[in-house]
């Protein structure tokens, strides 16, 4: 059953409010994302293959931890009024299948003209920074 | 006190616009509206606005951006808050 999105209005948005979303990525959401998204590179779904590479195993997709991002955003902060307008990430480790991660999104700037948040993102998993970023999102609302 | 000139500030508003617009040959001038740019749609002016706001480092209100005609009342809002 599809949750429900949070309702948050422009007032009720602060700079240095934060949302999680805590997920565990699994092996049916790797074919999922690869059947979605045409990325059938087997770096996400040989784990010999990975280990060659260099990595500790299966590597996730990187849209598929956007898709956290789209997750909270669209559900949690700044929830069901938000579109989105922008993302810049940058990868710094990679997160592997079955490992424990938490997105976390931080308002650090409100434009009360054009009604835009902006959010600072981290991924982390174990304490370690895996990705980090800013995001802008409108709120629209009646 | 910050002494950033008119000069400065259309400087920065040029680099905002080609940008925004994607035109590194887009050049603007006080008299400039929306009207004459047809890519200068509300999403374009909400990306203009945030990023003024980032490179000036300063906040607008609704009303005041709700009130401008030009990109010379624009410069001109952004001198005052300086």
């Amino acid at each position: 059953m599809a949750e429900q999105a949070q309702v948050l209005t422009w007032d009720d948005l602060a700079e240095g409010m934060a949302a999680t979303v805590d997920f565990v990525v699994t092996s049916a959401e790797m074919r999922a994302f690869a059947a979605l998204s045409g990325d059938y590179n087997a770096l996400h779904h040989d784990a010999s293959f990975a280990r060659e590479k260099g990595f500790d195993g299966i590597v996730v997709y990187g849209g598929l931890i956007i898709s956290k991002i789209s997750q909270l955003i669209g559900m949690k902060l700044p929830g069901c009024n938000a579109v989105w307008m922008g993302l810049s990430l940058r990868f710094r480790k990679p997160l592997y299948v079955g490992q424990q991660a938490r997105l976390e999104g931080t308002i650090t700037r409100l434009s009360d003209a054009t009604r835009v948040v902006g959010l600072r993102i981290e991924v982390r998993s174990e304490g370690r920074l895996l990705a980090e970023g800013d995001v802008e999102a409108r709120v629209v609302q009646p | 006190m910050n002494v950033m000139d008119t000069a400065e500030i259309y400087r920065k508003l040029t680099s905002i616009f080609r940008d925004v617009f994607d035109d590194d040959s887009l050049t603007i001038a006080p008299e400039l509206t929306a009207a004459a740019l047809p890519e200068w749609d509300s999403l374009q002016h909400i990306r203009l606005v945030i990023a003024a706001e980032r490179e000036f480092a300063l906040k607008f209100s609704a009303s005041e951006i709700g009130s401008l005609e030009n990109v010379g009342e624009f410069a001109d809002l952004i001198r005052r808050k300086l």
